[in-house]
């Protein structure tokens, strides 16, 4: 992805200075990522409009402060704009989000075109990797990132035992990391 | 090295965000004070921070800036703390800032007095969150159900908040609760359309539809599904005054 560390950073201080030009900028270069991940998460066009909403307002209000040790800019907005969706999704009995899930998928929006190169190539990347996993380790994991279940809820929810829900976790996450360490390297992240 | 001391074997689930409160608060406690976690978790966060890049890309509604802004102009922007205690100098600055830890303490102690009430109601992540940033607190009362209560925590940003309920009996298919705003110059605005669960509790995202400074009253009734456009019913539950 060809985004400047710093430049985001710059955004953000401008952003807690009232610079409503940088809040444009912040949203013009993340909009589209939050509003993706909040609608795969609240399964609604309205919900997930609310979510990215709130997540720039937040940022904007000081109500959420970038910690550097959260990771870089984008990932922290994603982790706001998640923790918001989950919120909205815990918000409703557990049962009903069963009952959500195993219904028909919301109908989408169409995707846009003008998926930048490296959007695509970073998109390629993730998707190979998960690829990688076993239907179960992918569903454990689908199910505690997007479904914001805990590890009992997705044991009761798989009728599996805890401590495998907890192994598949685990493993799942250490056989992504060799895979996904080069994007992450080329994002500015962590080396794994 | 990491050994069995550490707690690895979580890292993944709370990266995750997938722990249960109690087990999330171990980690977190453990991974404050230990390098080697602590480097491994900024790993797995950058990795879940990942995932979101395998959906397909939607487009946001075209309106969803304007909006955005529009909402920003409302709630202007804070700057930091520091730098708004950092103007004047000499003894104004000292009084500022003894005046700025006044109002931490304050804080601490709200805070204190918020969880023991958070802790009558099931923990979760909301609890975790409103706890840590409470702003108002609404308590109503059973009216037409008096072993019935609500708490209704309101988000600094003024337009959202929690409401926990406990008492109120479960609903046919057909009827719904609904809160109101009772504004004190207006008609009832509607805040929020629940259920409750078969012990007869709830947690609920509301929506804050008018100041509460301008409110004379909040109820709940009980409705027809999915919600009526004014109160129809008595109140069940009923407050008059907050804080």
């Amino acid at each position: 992805m060809n985004v400047e560390p710093v430049a985001d950073l710059e955004l953000l201080r401008r952003v807690r200075l009232g610079d409503e030009s940088a809040l444009e900028a912040l949203y013009a270069r993340y909009g589209g990522l939050l509003y993706t991940l909040a609608l795969r998460i609240v399964g609604d066009r309205e919900l997930a409009r609310e979510v990215v909403q709130d997540t720039f307002l937040r940022s904007w209000n000081g109500h959420e402060t970038y910690d550097a040790q959260r990771g870089r800019v984008p990932w922290w907005l994603m982790a706001i704009a998640r923790n918001r969706a989950i919120d909205l999704l815990r918000s409703r009995s557990h049962q009903q989000r069963l009952r959500e899930r195993a219904g028909p998928v919301p109908e989408m929006p169409p995707v846009i075109s003008d998926d930048p190169a490296d959007a695509v190539a970073a998109r390629r990347a993730v998707l190979h990797a998960l690829r990688a996993l076993s239907d179960g380790q992918r569903m454990a994991i689908e199910l505690a990132y997007y479904a914001g279940l805990t590890q009992t809820e997705i044991a009761h929810e798989l009728h599996e035992p805890l401590g495998t829900i907890k192994s598949r976790t685990r493993e799942a996450i250490e056989k992504l990391r060799p895979l996904l360490a080069p994007l992450i390297q080329s994002m500015g992240g962590p080396r794994a | 090295m990491i050994d069995n001391e550490h707690v690895v074997d979580d890292l993944a689930a709370f990266a995750l965000g997938s722990l249960e409160l109690a087990e999330h608060e171990r980690v977190a406690a453990h991974v404050g004070t230990c390098a080697e976690c602590g480097s491994r978790l900024a790993e797995y966060r950058a990795l879940v921070g990942t995932l979101p890049l395998a959906l397909a890309p939607v487009a946001p509604p075209a309106d969803l800036w304007e909006s955005i802004r529009s909402a920003a102009r409302r709630a202007p922007s804070r700057p930091p703390v520091w730098k708004r205690l950092a103007v004047g100098g000499g003894a104004f600055r000292v009084t500022r800032w003894l005046a700025a830890a006044a109002v931490a303490a304050s804080i601490v102690t709200w805070n204190a007095r918020l969880q023991t009430e958070l802790t009558r109601y099931a923990q979760g992540p909301q609890v975790e969150k409103l706890a840590r940033r409470p702003a108002r607190l609404v308590i109503l009362k059973g009216a037409a159900q008096p072993q019935a209560s609500a708490r209704i925590f309101a988000a600094v940003d003024g337009q959202s908040g929690h409401m926990a309920i406990s008492g109120l009996p479960s609903l046919p298919a057909t009827r719904v609760y609904q809160l109101w705003f009772l504004p004190k110059a207006a008609p009832a605005l509607t805040a929020a359309t629940f259920t409750v669960d078969d012990d007869g509790r709830a947690w609920v995202v509301i929506r804050v539809p008018t100041d509460l400074d301008e409110t004379r009253s909040l109820i709940v009734t009980e409705e027809s599904v999915p919600g009526s456009a004014a109160p129809t019913g008595p109140p069940l539950l009923e407050a008059h005054e907050w804080r």
